[in-house]
């Protein structure tokens, strides 16, 4: 049947084919992967969001059978979460994920890395805080390895589990009456998974981009042969079908291999830290569904770009033969575009980051409109004013296709989007050090200011740390002098711990921790969004450049044979491409800080515009690098004295 | 005498296989020589060593008195493209450029100021029969039409001779006469030398003489070379 026909026609390709071939794998593989990366992205903040919802308790309506409450506590300069758990009277509470049974008043459970820390450091530092240390907390209680967690078991009329905390500094949970301890994603979990949508929005459109480019790369390789059949008398349904067919192999193929790369990479990806850890490498595996998923979506989506790329072939015999003037690309597709920048600020009003989010796609999708437009007229513009032939060839190619250049382009110019956007976004302010000897300060209940500082004296005394201890209104100050290193800091901690019940002392860069925790977020999914895009970027400049010298191979080879310098046809394919990207990808990084106004909290920042610069730099650079890299190919494929169509 | 260009003792080999054993031929200035011979005989070997795209592995190729294939790659693309024109079966127009840029691509590629190399592009549209297809794109003209523009692209250097390989043979018979005839003509018409290579003699009859080339040899010996 038709399967066999393909079959030979994968085979019988030649040297070029298969290294078309190769190359749609690859692209589809590379593909597959970072999409893989974008979905996982999700379901991982998610997977964290469901492991920490124990810790934050639900009111209950009725039935309520414990008390839970939870703080933050630090340690070295790291954050330690405290669950206080108290079994209302005669109930018998399920146990927390993690926990073999519910803690009774005075046990402590530990999450390993807290208990091993606890070993480690002296006892005055650190374990004298969780005595009654009855064992060590499975992974199912923590967001991610390695956290710090400790449950701490209560009578529930202890104070821990009566006392007021929301005056605190640190945000705490004050104690809740919970009929279970299933709990809910807390609010944070959730503005980091509405987070990680955005990323995944901004990354996934450049691939898709790319996975057109991929598809179409089959199809070049594959029109000429398919014209020719269809010259020969298949009829149009068994060339559909070769062709499909055979994009659909290859994009099965790269699909699995994109699979197989995401699947080794899990390892490098989940050190990646967010919100003060690593991953659990199982949270980052897609389910068995999505993976599914993803698998049949990615060969169909190339199998239907193959059919589009394919409609002249099949509609007249010479389809490809005869290569017309392709229709000019309409106005409209701007015009789109202007009306999204135009609604960009009134939409974004509600600043609702899921707003953002599908504000950010609109104008994603409005940009991959425009984009061919743009680059139509750039190469007009580029034709009309060409004294040489390099710039005037650069110049008509950019007419003829404008999408091929759009394609190479367009993961810079989405990138330089992302850019200017997170340029302009990145919260500032947060990261001042702060300066001076450290000070311990904890609030005091009403009107107990004066005894809690004497006891704070006498604790800091007892355990032997230096100190000068002032109420200051109700809180009392614990200022440690200069000389407080780490470890007399954390000994001061702990001779406060408990001072006042459900309450951590706190110094003035605990408070700010987690400020800083999130600028450090936002870089490092910044970063990570960057570096996505510039690999598809890449990639796809890399591909357009190869899929280029092939499909022009026998005008290459004449043209040299007539005496064409090869440095006029690599200037034009170089010139090809830096003009459409220095006019997009600045355009795009203005059209991103322009976008990014609405939400700027502050002025501009200076880390931001070095992120900006570094990405324009390394971006050209890449782009630059991955076309260069194909000019050996030129230069084999016009080598060959007598170049015929293969 | 007024040889153009001159090849002695050509001899070529790929691997085992011996495309030319030592072809000695002349070309006259204004001449139109017609090389033809069954498939694999080695006449797209001898045009390519005598346009200097191919170098022989034995024997001479001068072009007006001066010695071409001892040349540099980079010399010899010089050479081949303001002293030589090339026609190919197909396929040698950059299918994004207009008729009227492809043929003034040579000029532009010499230096020639782009306006200029336009303006003398469009003179050899008229003369050719492609009046009013200058805007045209080669994939919105017939073979026929695409060969013409073809013709003047290789002529549009005024160079001293003009190498065809197989030109006509992606047309049907009658546009192949009438694109033979045209390349003719306007080779004469310039002073150029043409050098054909084909298997039809319909085509080899438009030219001054024919020499048959069997297994990388001339049947017919060569008038002049050693003059
Ligand atoms: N690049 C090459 N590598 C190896 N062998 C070659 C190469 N080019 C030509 N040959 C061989 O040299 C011989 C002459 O080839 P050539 O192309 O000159 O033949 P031709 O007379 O032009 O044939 P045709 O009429 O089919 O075009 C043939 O046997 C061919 O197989
Ligand atoms: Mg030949």
């Amino acid at each position: 049947m038709n399967l066999d026909l393909t079959w030979r026609l994968l085979k019988g390709g030649g040297r070029r084919g298969l290294l078309g071939t190769w190359l749609t794998l690859g692209a589809v593989a590379v593909a597959t992967a970072l999409l893989l990366f974008a979905v996982a992205a999700n379901s991982a903040f998610q997977a964290r969001a469901e492991r920490g919802a124990w810790r934050n308790p639900v009111p209950a309506a009725s039935g309520a059978v414990a008390v839970e409450a939870s703080r933050y506590d630090f340690v070295r300069d790291r954050t330690i979460t405290v669950v206080d758990l108290a079994a209302l009277p005669g109930r018998t509470p399920e146990p927390p994920p993690g926990l073999p049974r519910f803690p009774a008043p005075g046990e402590t459970w530990l999450s390993p890395a807290l208990a091993e820390l606890a070993e480690e450091l002296p006892a005055g530092e650190l374990a004298e805080r969780y005595p009654g240390r009855k064992g060590v907390l499975g992974d199912e209680a923590l967001v991610f390895p390695g956290e710090l967690v400790a449950v701490v078991g209560h009578a529930p009329d202890s104070p821990a589990m009566t006392a007021q905390r929301t005056d605190d500094w640190v945000v705490a949970k004050p104690p809740v009456k919970v009929a279970s301890l299933a709990g809910q994603p807390s609010e944070d979990a959730e503005a980091y998974q509405v987070l990680s949508l955005i990323a995944s929005v901004l990354m996934v459109v450049p691939l898709l981009v790319f996975g057109g480019a991929a598809a179409r790369l089959t199809v070049a390789r594959r029109d000429q042969r398919l014209a020719a059949l269809r010259l020969v008398g298949a009829t149009p349904g068994q060339v559909v079908a070769m062709t499909v067919a055979e994009a659909v192999i290859v994009a099965l193929a790269g699909a699995l291999a994109g699979a197989v790369v995401f699947a080794l990479a899990v390892p490098l990806l989940a050190g990646i830290e967010m919100q003060g850890g690593p991953w659990f490498a199982g949270d980052l595996f897609p389910s068995p569904l999505v993976l599914a998923a993803v698998l049949v979506a990615v060969p169909l989506l190339v199998g239907l770009s193959a059919v589009a790329g394919l409609r002249r072939v099949v509609v007249s015999p010479l389809g490809v033969a005869k290569r017309e003037t392709p229709p000019g690309m309409r106005f409209v597709r701007v015009l789109a575009l202007l009306a999204v920048l135009a609604a960009f600020p009134l939409l974004t009003r509600g600043t609702s980051v899921s707003i953002i989010a599908v504000a950010l796609a609109l104008a994603f999708l409005c940009i991959n409109l425009a984009g061919p437009w743009v680059v139509g007229m750039i190469g007009r513009i580029t034709a009309a004013s060409a004294r040489g032939p390099a710039r005037l060839l650069a110049g008509r190619r950019l007419v003829d296709d404008p999408r091929a250049a759009w394609r190479t382009v367009s993961g810079v110019a989405l990138t330089g989007f992302v850019a200017g956007f997170l340029g302009l976004l990145s919260p500032t302010g947060f990261g001042d050090e702060v300066t001076g000897p450290p000070q311990l300060r904890v609030t005091a209940p009403a009107g107990q200011v004066t005894e809690v500082a004497a006891q704070a004296r006498e604790r800091l005394r007892a355990s032997g740390v230096q100190a000068t201890v002032k109420p200051v209104k109700n809180v009392v100050v614990a200022a440690l002098g200069s000389a407080a290193d780490d470890a007399t800091l954390d000994r001061a901690r702990t001779a406060l711990a408990e001072l006042v019940p459900g309450r951590t002392p706190t110094t003035q860069r605990d408070d700010r921790r987690f400020g800083i925790q999130i600028l450090a977020d936002v870089r490092v999914g910044t970063i990570v969004v960057l570096s996505v895009s510039f690999l598809v970027a890449i990639a796809s400049s890399g591909i357009t450049a190869t899929s280029s010298i092939l499909d022009r191979r026998q005008t290459y080879g004449l043209l040299r044979l007539a005496g064409t310098p090869l440095e006029v046809l690599d200037r034009a394919r170089r010139t090809e491409t830096l003009v459409p990207l220095t006019v997009m990808g600045g355009g795009a990084i203005l059209v991103g800080a322009f976008c990014a106004v609405p939400f700027m909290i502050g002025g501009m920042n200076v880390v931001g515009t070095v992120t900006l610069v570094a990405c324009v730099v390394v971006g050209f650079a890449g782009v630059i690098g991955a076309g260069a890299l194909s000019r050996p190919l030129l230069r084999s494929v016009t080598a060959d004295p007598a170049p015929r169509p293969d | 005498m007024n040889d153009v260009l001159v090849g002695r003792a050509l001899a070529k080999r790929f691997g085992q296989t011996v495309a030319l054993g030592g072809v000695d031929i002349a070309v006259r200035s204004g001449e139109a020589v017609a090389i033809m011979g069954p498939s694999g005989s080695g006449k797209s070997t001898l045009l390519h060593c005598l346009a200097g795209i191919m170098k022989p592995d034995g024997g001479e190729v001068h072009l007006l008195g001066q010695r071409i294939d001892t040349l540099g790659e980079r010399k010899r693309s010089a050479l081949r493209r303001s002293r030589f024109g090339f026609v190919f079966q197909f396929g040698q127009l950059l299918p994004e450029l207009p008729a009227e840029e492809n043929v003034a691509l040579p000029l532009m590629l010499g230096g020639v100021p782009r306006a200029q190399a336009v303006r003398q592009a469009r003179e050899w549209f008229a003369p050719l029969g492609l009046h009013s297809l200058e805007a045209r794109r080669p994939g919105e003209l017939s073979g026929g039409q695409a060969q013409r523009v073809a013709i003047a692209r290789a002529l549009v250097t005024r160079p001293a001779v003009v190498f065809a390989d197989e030109p006509t043979g992606a047309l049907d018979q009658q546009t192949g006469q009438e694109t033979m005839r045209l390349l003719v003509e306007a080779t004469k018409h310039n002073d150029a030398s043409l050098i054909v290579v084909t298997h039809d003699p319909n085509v080899a009859a438009w030219c001054d003489r024919t020499v048959e080339v069997r297994d990388g040899r001339l049947l017919t010996r060569e008038p002049g070379v050693y003059a």
